[in-house]
């Protein structure tokens, strides 16, 4: 039996609290929600997380303060801030305070979660060296992937897609989302729908090649999906 | 022309003018007054001569300063001025005709008396007076320059402070502080104002934040609804359709916020800080980030790097402004499909192949002006370019003739 990941998180806007507690509940993480500091002092001195999303303008205080709270308690737990502010220096002051990373609203959640598998693997170095799901094999820090135990000689952007779709298994992904995952990550905003499907023909041609079940299949109209059974 | 000159001059020119009447004046008055007392000693001789005069000496009289000549007819009395020449010099007298009769006899007399000395009085009393003025308004003029030098001195620095005072930066404004009530109350009113103007300037960076959150707040909830929505089993194609169309443009919503936040961040002078850089290496490093696009558009690179230029400016905005340029260039491009790209001479020039403008040129670089065709584009990446040239004083010119080509020329 897996050990499920608490995951604690501090966000005002009740609306987005609500979807985000679902997808993450969808995606098996064990889930607390804090509306304002005071409740989220109160939830991280009582249990243990290992993650902790954090909204930055809260009403009755600033996101900013609980870093410290929750690097005191344990250093291990990672913090990702969502905040609307796009700030460079409020990313840098959020990033100085110790936070791990920073994500923009409005965000979409395959890039949250990307994010948040990311965390904890770096956070728990030992454990989880690679991700292992049937015939396929990736080492995130290394950008290889196995198929069958077969090396597939895939470009870092493509290793980025099948990285992102493992970590959103059985999600139907909008073309936009994986577009602006591309640009962000990639620094280039001329990331163009037909350039994300360049990009995924080739990487499903490659795993093909090597005897990989067809994971990634388009969804008529929106995007794409990576199905597991 | 400066206070102080203009000051100097006005005083000059009326002093001026003042010793030119002033001296005329004086001149003709104490003339006049000379000439009174002249008369006066010849009445004084007349009388006496007269006194003396007997029927059979009247010619005895003759003498140096004394004419006497008979005449027919009677003459009224009267001064007035004549010059004789003496040895070779010409001597200005005062002279007094007057009608004498002896034994019926008429006679013409001229007294004669000499203006040398008197002459000489009015010009050593004119010019002590005129140079004891003349000092006078020396003195005045610098006591009044130095005067008006001290003054202005406070009016200066608060100049000298406006004008290299930053907005953008935090801190408050500091004049000197002044004894004249006039300079005070400037000082006063441009501290004031500059003291709302700093206010405002903070506010409308808090405002431009606040709106960034307010706004991406609800479309990060918009976007994630439409996601959660998207993951049903039970849509149907055309549902499905609509739902990444919703999502496509939301997404347009929030880049298209985005850009004016940044924009407005440009236009706030947000990025005041920069640093020395080599354009070449940045501009490598952004065309490495658009090599898929150009190998996926299958279009021609032609780079022309002949200087190695470097520039002074904030290097996110140098990488936007860059990136905007090369986006702008491979979006708008048509079947010819090329790009050239050359750094010379302080310039930085890209030019690309393209369909013709559908509006006017000198609309380029206003926010939203776009073609139909390319949806893709917000019609804003080009109005940053111009708003970051604007902060930095480059000059930026756009021209259409088979290429579109854009320049950018630094500072030297």
């Amino acid at each position: 039996m897996i050990k499920k990941i608490n995951i604690l998180l501090v966000e005002d806007e009740k609306e987005l609290a609500i979807s985000t507690l679902n997808f993450l509940k969808e995606n098996n993480y064990n889930c607390f929600h804090a509306p304002d500091v005071k409740s989220a002092i109160l939830l991280i001195k009582k249990h243990s997380f290992s993650t902790v999303l954090l909204d930055l303008g809260l009403t009755d205080g600033d996101g900013l303060s609980l870093i410290k709270v929750i690097k005191n308690k344990n250093q291990e737990t990672g913090v990702i801030v969502v905040s609307a502010k796009d700030a460079l220096n409020k990313k840098v002051e959020a990033l100085e305070l110790g936070a791990d990373d920073y994500l923009t609203k409005p965000f979409f959640f395959p890039e949250l979660n990307a994010r948040i598998k990311s965390l904890v693997r770096r956070l728990n170095m030992e454990e989880n060296q690679k991700i292992v799901l049937n015939e396929l094999t990736l080492f995130p820090e290394e950008m290889k992937v196995l198929v069958n135990d077969k090396v597939v000689d895939l470009t870092s952007k493509e290793f980025s897609l099948l990285l992102y779709f493992v970590s959103n298994q059985n999600r139907v992904i909008s073309k936009t989302i994986l577009g602006e995952f591309m640009s962000s990550n990639y620094d280039d905003y001329s990331f163009s729908d037909d350039l994300v499907y360049t990009h995924i023909k080739n990487l499903k041609k490659k795993m093909a090649s090597l005897g990989s079940t067809e994971y990634i299949k388009n969804v008529y109209g929106i995007g794409y999906k990576f199905s597991v059974e | 022309m400066k206070l102080i000159t203009k000051s100097s001059l006005t005083f000059i020119s009326a002093s001026v003018l003042f010793f030119l009447v002033g001296s005329i004046i004086m001149y003709f008055s104490v003339r006049t007054i000379i000439s009174s007392n002249l008369n006066d000693t010849l009445l004084e001789k007349k009388i006496n001569l007269e006194k003396q005069i007997e029927p059979d000496n009247v010619e005895r009289f003759y003498s140096n300063d004394v004419f006497v000549s008979k005449t027919n007819s009677e003459i009224t009395s009267s001064f007035s001025d004549t010059v004789l020449i003496e040895n070779g010099k010409y001597i200005l007298y005062r002279q007094l005709h007057f009608h004498y009769v002896v034994a019926n006899q008429n006679y013409r007399i001229t007294i004669l008396q000499s203006q040398t000395k008197t002459d000489l009085l009015i010009a050593k009393i004119v010019i002590m007076n005129v140079g004891l003025a003349f000092v006078f308004f020396l003195i005045l003029f610098f006591v009044n320059r130095h005067s008006v030098k001290n003054t202005l001195k406070v009016f200066y620095s608060t100049i000298q402070k406006l004008e290299e005072f930053d907005w953008n930066n935090n801190e408050r404004l500091h004049l000197d502080s002044a004894q004249l009530f006039e300079i005070k109350k400037m000082n006063t009113v441009i501290q004031k104002m500059a003291d709302t103007i700093r206010k405002d300037f903070e506010l409308q960076k808090e405002y431009t934040e606040n709106v960034s959150h307010e706004l991406q707040t609800p479309l990060a909830i918009i976007s994630t609804k439409i996601d959660e929505m998207m993951q049903s089993d039970n849509l149907t194609k055309h549902q499905m359709e609509q739902l990444a169309l919703l999502m496509e443009t939301t997404n347009r919503l929030s880049k298209i916020n985005q850009a004016l936040i940044f924009l407005t961040k440009i236009d706030n002078r947000f990025y005041s800080e920069g640093s020395t850089f080599s354009l070449n290496l940045l501009l490598k490093d952004q065309l490495e980030l658009f090599s898929d696009s150009v190998e996926e558009n299958n279009i021609r690179m032609k780079l022309n790097l002949l200087d190695t230029t470097h520039i002074y400016m904030d290097k996110y905005l140098a990488e936007t402004m860059i990136d905007n340029l090369i986006r702008n260039a491979i979006l708008h491009n048509n079947n010819t499909k090329e790009i050239s790209i050359s750094i010379e001479n302080n310039c930085f020039t890209i030019s690309n192949s393209g369909e013709k403008l559908p509006f006017p040129a000198e609309k380029i670089f206003d926010r939203f002006s776009k073609s139909a065709i390319n949806k893709k584009s917000l019609g804003i990446g080009l109005s940053v370019v111009k708003s970051i040239c604007e902060l930095y004083n480059f000059k930026l010119s756009y021209s259409q003739e088979n290429f579109h080509t854009f320049i950018i020329k630094f500072k030297s």
